[in-house]
């Protein structure tokens, strides 16, 4: 074990003891779930801009398909966030592939322009089918998670009731922290794959992809797809961490928001999206603690937030961990692969 | 009353057309979806009603005056934040564009507040609201009279700059090919800085006309209308200014028999309807060039 | 399968894009084992040419056949990445590298029409998919020592030199395991010494069974290793043959010399 990964796994084990301390209140541990649905949301994003070179406008409208699949089935039909997880995971993939199928031959500016109305017109939808969704009232008193195994426990000793439900924000924190590790490890797998690398192939240039044998179309639509089940993943864990849910929480800002975060980590690295999220996140907390003490209201972060995309824009386009396509060094056959050259001294 | 809303709708749609001109005339010179136009039409109506309510300015010299104070808003807009993006990646000047549109909105809520408020009527001449013409039910107030006929004349003025002016054809060969064009001799970042002047103000009109007809303004007006804007431009095509007019025309009157004849919960969604239709089935729009396809 | 026939049968191709002819009825043939120059004036519709086997464009009219593994087809109208699967690959005239990624990951891309693992398999490193991407990395690799880019495996494409970087893209191809070699001016930039190792290279590629065809303007590499030449101007076929009638041609000597000797 080099240093490097006894590094990230102290850094892992420090954030899962984080609610065993003292002063970790709800607040502080709200703001570390929130950061970690962020993260999520921004890895998932990662996939069409950051690997395969799409910009898209429109990302909230996956997660907030995801969110109201969720509130939707857990109001209506009770059903456990655990069967929910992955429904909301493939209804949100089909959106994705609708979205994707028509403008798979669009680049560019239209592309963009097309993701960006289909999350407004998700919005409508959601503020105007009242029938279904209550419109701009919400969906208040979403039931929380919880973990049912009392089928199991009845089964071992008619007195155990293995059944936990979420209260407070300890078990929250926990699940976006299995969310986290579960998606980041999944995607540097399919980066470091024949995916991934068909992915930054289209990304860098799609007619010398295609002309490397990658059928441009059908491994966009892949990545649309996966994208948005993330995307619906995270809004699925949004319903029943926050237990409302309203039209008003899937606008445009947010698209913008996580945007931000992968841009500012580096279009197309994972650790990067990681990190844009805890940056941008943990400055919105800061600054609504700030602002009002400088006598501005606190909505007026947004404004720090618009400062400093255009700042990053300026004078460190490609984020701050630039580097695409890393998880592939650290692949044992890459490894072995280096560790033979070098032997053979032709590096 | 579907007649009553069609002149409404038109009223709204050369509007429309107002702001659509300023999007597709950028789009035009340097390829950028100035997302930032939506807060320049913004600050129209509230620097028009600031300069009316703090400076006691007539209505039509604090009109004036917040064209001037936004076509210098556009310029700076462009100077500081545009310009030196100029040869970055495409993804730069859209994600700078989209940050200082955020910013902008933000520091109009930290001037002005974000509650919505009303536009300081006592300035407007009375008989604005009066019933100018009617005919066979439809009513036309001297307000909807006067935007049609500023706008038509701005637009007559603004096709005249374009094709007429040494500066418009100047801006028509830089559409065509900025590197040509600067190889002509073109001061290729002069005539960017007058298309922002000339779009900007346009915007800010729009922005005092709509403020002035609704009256009301608040700092996120400029996203819906800059959307929706931006939507008449694409379906004119984008960076073709008739096309931006008839664009602009078209959608208010879309807006308006959809939210009559179909939903009026759907109005807004009129817009993103017709911007993801224009694209997918007719990308050129009405008339005008195609979006650049490569990013 | 007859040793002789064509590998590839361009049969009466032409290209209009718009008012302008850029082909207009093409027809030649490439043998496999033989190197086929294809030669003429800038904006003799030589890359439009290749666009048309390759799978960029589609002829207006004519055919393209070819030899693929199942009989001859007509390919006319088939994508680029079908085209590859068939077994063409080929190169471009300004250098399309991805140019972000490693020298081996351009290459390991190259293997992607040759392998088969999904998401599936990525998510779950199943031993298959394991065993899929030891065999990428085995097969970029051997083509990487083959144009003589092992030691830069790790370099990002970019920081390549200019004739590496046109090694690299040859390879690339090849990893694709094609049968028909398109190289579209593989020697432009290159220095003489870059370009005499470029010669070996082609000869190498030939005796790995890929068929060479080549664009190109360096007319004393072109007279050295293609065996058979076709002459395109303006769109059309003006002459084929061996590089000794070729250089005696009239008609050629007029396409090149007439308009001034820049190509010569």
């Amino acid at each position: 074990m080099n240093t490097k990964t006894l590094l990230r796994n102290a850094l892992l084990l420090a954030v899962l003891a984080i609610p065993l301390l003292p002063f970790a209140g709800d607040y502080l541990l709200h703001v570390l779930t929130l950061i970690m649905v962020y993260m999520v949301l921004a890895m998932g994003l990662n996939v069409v801009p950051g690997l395969c070179g799409m910009l898209d406008l429109g990302f909230v409208g996956f997660y907030g398909v995801g969110a109201y699949t969720c509130g939707l089935l857990t109001m209506n039909y009770e059903l456990s966030l655990w069967l929910i997880l992955p429904i909301a995971a493939l209804n949100g993939a089909v959106w994705g592939i609708l979205r994707g199928a028509p403008t798979l031959r669009l680049t560019g500016d239209y592309f963009a322009i097309v993701t960006f109305g289909f999350s407004e017109l998700v919005v409508l939808f959601l503020t105007n089918e009242i029938w279904l969704t209550r419109g701009p009232l919400g969906l208040p008193g979403i039931a929380p998670a919880s973990i049912d195994l009392s089928w199991l426990s009845k089964a071992i000793n008619p007195e155990w009731d293995w059944y936990w439900e979420f209260i407070g924000e300890k078990p929250y924190f926990y699940m976006a922290f299995v969310m986290v590790v579960g998606v980041f490890f999944m995607m540097r797998r399919i980066e470091d794959s024949r995916i991934g690398r068909a992915w930054f192939a289209i990304r860098e240039d799609d007619l010398a992809a295609a002309s490397a044998g990658i059928d441009v179309q059908i491994y966009k639509v892949i990545a649309y797809a996966v994208s948005a089940a993330i995307g619906a993943v995270a809004g699925s864990f949004l319903a029943r961490w926050t237990m409302f849910l309203s039209p008003d929480m899937f606008k445009f800002w947010e698209s913008f928001l996580v945007l931000c975060m992968i841009v500012l980590g580096g279009l197309g690295n994972m650790t990067g999206a990681l990190l844009g999220s805890v940056v941008l996140i943990a400055m919105g907390e800061l600054l609504r603690e700030i602002l009002p003490r400088l006598g501005m209201p606190a909505e007026t972060r947004f404004i720090v937030y618009g400062l400093i995309m255009v700042l990053i824009m300026r004078f460190k386009p490609s984020g701050f961990l630039p580097k695409i396509a890393d998880a592939a060094l650290h692949n044992p056959i890459i490894v072995e692969l280096r560790r033979s050259l070098k032997a053979k001294g032709v590096v | 009353m579907l007649e009553q809303q069609l002149i409404n709708g038109l009223t709204l749609g050369v509007i429309y057309a107002l702001i659509a001109v300023g999007y597709s005339m950028v789009y035009g010179v340097i390829e950028l979806i100035n997302f930032a136009h939506g807060e320049i039409y913004m600050f129209g109506a509230f620097f028009c009603a600031t300069f009316i309510t703090a400076f006691g300015l007539p209505f039509f010299p604090a009109m004036a005056l917040a064209m001037i104070c936004c076509a210098c808003l556009g310029v700076l807009l462009d100077i500081f934040a545009y310009r030196p993006l100029r040869r970055a990646p495409r993804l730069a000047p859209l994600i700078t564009a989209i940050g200082m549109s955020i910013f902008l909105q933000n520091l109009a809520m930290i001037v002005w507040g974000s509650r919505p408020k009303p536009f300081p009527q006592e300035a407007l001449p009375a008989f604005f609201h009066e019933t100018a013409l009617t005919f066979s039910g439809v009513q036309l107030s001297w307000l909807q009279l006067f935007i049609f006929s500023l706008t038509i004349v701005l637009m007559i003025g603004l096709n005249l700059v374009i094709t007429r002016t040494k500066t418009g054809t100047a801006m028509r060969a830089l559409a065509q090919n900025q590197r040509a064009a600067a190889l002509m001799g073109i001061n290729v970042n002069r005539i960017i800085s007058f298309t922002f002047m000339i779009g900007s103000s346009l915007g800010a009109v729009a922005g005092i006309l709509v403020s002035v007809f609704y009256n009301t303004m608040y700092p996120t007006m400029g996203y819906n209308a800059g959307v929706k804007a931006f939507a008449a431009a694409v379906l004119g095509g984008i960076g073709s200014v008739p096309g931006a007019m008839l664009g602009g025309i078209v959608l208010g009157v879309a807006e308006a028999l959809g939210a009559g004849y179909v939903s009026s919960l759907y109005r807004d969604g009129v817009a993103y309807a017709v911007l993801i239709a224009v694209i997918l089935f007719r990308p050129t729009g009405l008339f005008g060039k195609a979006v650049r396809q490569k990013a | 399968m007859n040793a002789s026939a064509p590998l590839l049968k361009v049969d009466g191709v032409s290209k209009q894009f718009g008012g302008l002819m850029a082909l207009s009825e093409v027809s030649f043939e490439v043998l496999p084992g033989r190197i086929t120059g294809l030669i003429g004036p800038n904006g003799a519709g030589k890359t439009t040419l290749f666009n048309c086997i390759a799978g960029v464009y589609t002829p207006t009219k004519g055919r393209l056949l070819f030899d693929a593994a199942d009989g001859a087809r007509r390919t006319n109208g088939f994508k680029p990445e079908r085209m590859t699967a068939l077994g063409i690959a080929r190169t471009f005239q300004n250098i399309r590298l991805f140019s972000q990624l490693t020298v081996l990951d351009n290459v390991r891309i190259g293997r992607h029409c040759r392998t088969s693992q999904g998401l599936f398999g990525a998510i779950f490193r199943t031993a298959a998919q394991v065993a899929e991407e030891r065999r990428i990395v085995d097969e970029a690799m051997r083509w990487l020592s083959f144009v003589g880019l092992e030691g830069k495996a790790f370099f990002q494409s970019s920081a390549l030199s200019y004739g590496d970087q046109r090694r690299l893209e040859i390879a690339r191809a090849l990893a694709t395991g094609p049968r028909l070699l398109l190289l579209d001016e593989p020697a432009a930039g290159m220095n003489p010494q870059e370009t005499a190792s470029l010669v070996g290279l082609i000869h190498a590629i030939m005796k790995e069974g890929v068929t060479v065809v080549l664009i190109e303007h360096d007319m004393k590499l072109v007279m050295s290793i293609c065996e058979h030449l076709v002459v395109l101007d303006h769109g059309m076929k003006i002459a084929e043959g061996g590089p000794r009638d070729i250089r005696e041609n009239p008609q050629v000597i007029e396409a090149y010399l007439g308009r001034g000797a820049a190509h010569a």
